[in-house]
């Protein structure tokens, strides 16, 4: 299943606007596809740079303690790049007529495009995206309602499970979903390539063998050996793709939680280290049970890290 | 590739003109009025434009002797070899003069739009609109009244420099003055359409001036390559195709160009440093039209960046105290300058961390440089010339010797980033791939006085940073960006430059980790609250055309059609 990979679950849809008729607000009349562009652009992102830290008002996605990273997108219309490519030769001799117009694709609405990385609930999906929409939903109507107002279907939506019924029907499959929580490469078990040469060695094999014992003509033999090398190949491309169709392993502590945890122990473990370095290393041991008592690295519940923030604060002298 | 057309480059770039005996400079920042007038000027000035042909210097002193720490390009000297490409037919200038034109600076010259549109998007923007990119917003208004005004009619869009010559007692010699005077003359002839502006600092002098840090020797002064940390500075500068004769490209492409995978040396493509040739990604680089505007011109980044001495000075004196209870090391100043190592990457007199890793291997270092030296050692002082620049962070990968976030190795990563730096798979190596083109050459010299027994903050000193590339988004700001005000290409989360970087708003966030090898037990050490060491005062982004494009401005027949 590749929307679920590394421990995370990779939502992708493609919401359709019905872009029909204007929207008159305030002074404005717009279209709707205009709206919803609005809605997006006005939209707080996290405080995780330097330009946005100080702005104060903290993306509604931050709410979950289980979104790693939402990026939406509006697609009006596929971009145009001229005419399909084609060899000079080729359309010579099939007599293309260059005065006559090619095809141009196009969409009949536009769509919002909504991905999301975010933390399941059963680390095997079970249950997702229903249950993370869901959540969303009671985290953030107003802002959802603003985005979604104009999308097919939205008219439905009235509850979590109404809301979580239309981004379900709107999700499509990826299959190259992409994270950053690996620190060192994964152990992935390889598919042996004994295994593999096995297959088709042991189909020839097995056809000589029948051929042999069974006193069958030579060319009988080589018929069976094509038949069963044909299955051997078809055996190894389903052992291939099996083993290719395997959730990538999640990296160890990747659930935001974790990682809110471990940038919160790495600020303030470097601020220990800083007041600390130098000292009489008689009493390093009795600080160091302090800040363990203090920051509690077990405990994702415990001092932590805010979410969507790009540091900890921490009041001069708590390390 | 064919040799390069040095008499169409300008002087400068490449060669640093403070290493080729001009230790003395003045910067000059004009507008232009008048269109018309402003062609004039740059017509007047064309003639005496200093460029890259090469020249003899009569004076010139014995090579690998003449210098404290023997330089590569000697060790070519030495062997009898040219260093530098092309016929000699000049003599040596006594002041290096040249020009260079911000964005609105060819806007005021007519250059027509249609060459314009096509400049890049960054040299358009200028300097002042990339603070927040450079991390230079919370010092604007820190800067020269000349870049502080730099707008309407008094908006900088010429820098004239002139590069001189220096008297034995340390001051400029006489030509600069006369120079000074024509070029005023110059604009006073010009009734209002070429205008010198002031306020290149507090002062409000009418002109940037510059001076190598001087060293006195039984009365006679002479220049160095410090700055005023006291750091030698100016080793690891690019070596490009064309750029120098067969032999000293051969010595001075290892540890100045770039690292081929099986780690030998080659000299970097010339599109990085000059329009009009192929770059690293075999692309010529992105240039405005008529393509003979723009070849062997490139771009420059001025930047005047001041040096709070008094707080470098204050913070060593601390943070050595700290090393030198915390190893127990008895000399404070063995501490002191073990310390400024770790941070910059090389000891004060320039010798690399990976070349001397640590205070008594520096020490054996010089005495046997200088015991070299003595004996006249051509040969030996030949060997320790390329120990300067040879070196790879692969022996390093922690950064126990160097640290990985030291300015040095942030500078020039060499072949710290390749994606497989740890991998014991020869064949995967990939040298030096990520960092070639986020090259720059680097040039410029220091400017004012420091008291070393009183270092203060307060007061002009500084550097006159000059980055030339050809493209200042991809090399320059790439560079001051993601290298040196940010870590995470050195995992180093968003800790900047410990030397260059900008030290935050929360006074603990400027940092320095100073690893050490495990197998040694011994703590590592933490260089935390580093204050504030370097301020931009000011600068801006330029063109530096080729004499070609110099004359099509002037004789305002730019054609891009």
């Amino acid at each position: 299943m590749p929307d679920l990979d590394g421990g995370h679950y990779f939502y992708t849809g493609l919401v359709p606007i019905c872009n029909v008729g204007i929207v008159q607000h305030e002074a404005m009349k717009s279209s709707p596809i205009h709206m919803v562009r609005e809605a997006l652009e006005t939209l707080p992102t996290a405080l995780q740079s330097h330009a946005s830290e100080k702005i104060g008002i903290q993306s509604p996605f931050a709410r979950s303690l289980r979104t790693h990273f939402t990026r939406l997108v509006v697609l009006d219309q596929p971009f145009y790049n001229g005419r399909d490519h084609a060899n000079a030769l080729v359309s010579a001799l099939s007599g293309t007529d260059l005065l006559k117009a090619g095809p141009i694709d196009t969409l009949a609405c536009p769509y919002v495009m909504v991905m999301i990385d975010f933390d399941p609930v059963d680390p095997q999906g079970k249950g997702e995206p229903r249950a993370y929409f869901e959540e969303l939903w009671r985290l953030m109507p107003d802002e959802l309602d603003a985005v979604f107002r104009y999308a097919y279907g939205f008219s439905k939506v009235k509850d979590p499970a109404s809301f979580a019924d239309m981004m379900l029907a709107c999700q499509i499959e990826t299959t190259m979903p992409f994270n950053d929580y690996w620190i060192g490469a994964p152990q992935l078990p390889s598919l042996s390539k004994a295994l593999l040469a096995a297959v088709p060695i042991v189909a020839i094999g097995g056809a000589a063998a029948i051929a042999i014992l069974s006193h069958w003509p030579w060319w009988a033999g080589i018929l069976l050996g094509i038949a069963l090398l044909i299955v051997a190949v078809f055996i190894d491309y389903w052992l291939v793709m099996r083993q290719g169709g395997k959730s990538f392993p999640a990296a160890p502590n990747s659930t935001l939680r974790d990682v809110l945890k471990g940038l919160y122990l790495q600020q303030a473990f470097t601020r220990f280290a800083a007041e600390r370095q130098g000292g009489d290393p008689a009493t390093l041991g009795a600080a160091f049970r302090d800040f363990l008592a203090k920051h509690k690295p077990n405990d994702l519940d415990g001092p932590t890290q805010t979410p969507g923030v790009i540091r900890s604060h921490f009041p001069e002298g708590t390390a | 590739m064919s040799a390069l057309d040095l008499a169409d480059i300008q002087g400068g770039i490449l060669r640093a003109y403070g290493r080729q005996g001009f230790p003395k400079a003045r910067y000059f920042f004009l507008t232009i009025r008048d269109a018309a007038k402003g062609r004039h000027f740059v017509e007047t000035l064309r003639p005496r434009i200093t460029t890259a042909a090469r020249w003899k210097n009569p004076e010139r002193e014995e090579p690998l002797l003449r210098t404290r720490n023997p330089r590569v390009k000697d060790v070519v000297r030495a062997e009898g070899a040219p260093d530098y490409p092309g016929e000699v037919q000049l003599i040596k200038p006594k002041v290096a003069l040249n020009i260079a034109f911000t964005f609105p600076g060819l806007q005021a010259l007519d250059v027509p739009t249609r060459t314009l549109r096509e400049m890049p998007d960054e040299y358009m923007d200028g300097m002042e609109k990339r603070a927040p990119l450079l991390g230079d917003d919370p010092f604007l208004d820190k800067r020269d009244a000349v870049w502080r005004d730099s707008r309407g009619d008094k908006r900088v869009h010429i820098l004239v420099s002139m590069n001189a010559e220096m008297n034995k007692d340390g001051t400029p010699i006489a030509e600069l003055e006369e120079e000074t005077r024509w070029l005023e003359a110059l604009c006073a002839e010009s009734e209002g359409g070429v205008v010198l502006l002031s306020g290149t600092g507090p002062d409000g002098a009418r002109y940037q001036e510059m001076s190598a840090v001087l060293r006195e020797d039984d009365g006679v002064m002479s220049p160095t390559n410090k700055e005023h940390f006291g750091l030698s500075d100016g080793f690891g500068d690019p070596v490009f195709e064309g750029q120098m004769s067969g032999e000293a490209e051969r010595l001075r492409m290892i540890g100045g160009g770039k690292i081929l995978p099986d780690l030998s040396w080659a000299p970097l493509a010339t599109g990085e440093f000059l329009l009009g040739y192929s770059d690293e990604a075999q692309e010529i680089p992105g240039a405005a039209m008529p393509i003979e505007f723009s070849r062997n011109g490139t771009f420059m980044a001025y930047r005047k960046l001041h040096e709070n001495v008094g707080s470098f000075a204050d913070y060593i004196e601390k943070a050595g105290a700290r090393y030198a209870r915390m190893y127990g090391i008895a000399d404070p100043v063995e501490a002191r300058d073990t310390v400024k190592a770790k941070l910059v990457g090389r000891w004060h007199d320039g010798v690399p961390l990976m070349a001397a890793p640590t205070y008594q291997a520096w020490k054996a270092f010089n005495a046997e440089l200088a015991a070299a030296r003595a004996a006249g050692d051509k040969p030996k002082l030949a060997q320790f010339a390329l120990r300067f620049t040879n070196f790879q962070y692969r022996p390093d990968p922690d950064g126990a010797t160097c640290p990985v976030t030291s300015h040095l190795r942030r500078a020039n990563p060499r072949d710290m980033l390749d994606p497989n730096f740890t991998s014991t798979n020869k064949g995967s190596w990939d040298g030096s791939a990520l960092v070639n083109r986020r090259r720059i050459l680097r040039r410029g010299l220091p400017y004012g006085d420091v008291d070393p027994a009183a270092p203060s903050d307060s007061g002009e000193q500084g550097i006159i940073f000059l980055a030339l590339c050809t493209g200042l988004f991809r090399q320059f700001e790439f560079v001051q960006q993601q290298w040196m005000q940010y870590g995470l290409d050195f995992n180093a989360g968003s800790d900047t430059c410990p030397i260059i970087g900008n030290a935050g708003e929360e006074e603990d966030s400027h940092k320095l980790m100073v690893v050490t090898e495990p197998a040694t037990g011994r703590q590592p050490f933490l260089c935390d609250r580093i204050p504030q060491l370097v301020e931009p005062r000011g600068g801006d982004y330029f063109f530096i055309p080729s004499m070609t494009a110099l004359r099509m401005i002037g004789m305002g027949i730019v054609d891009p059609t």
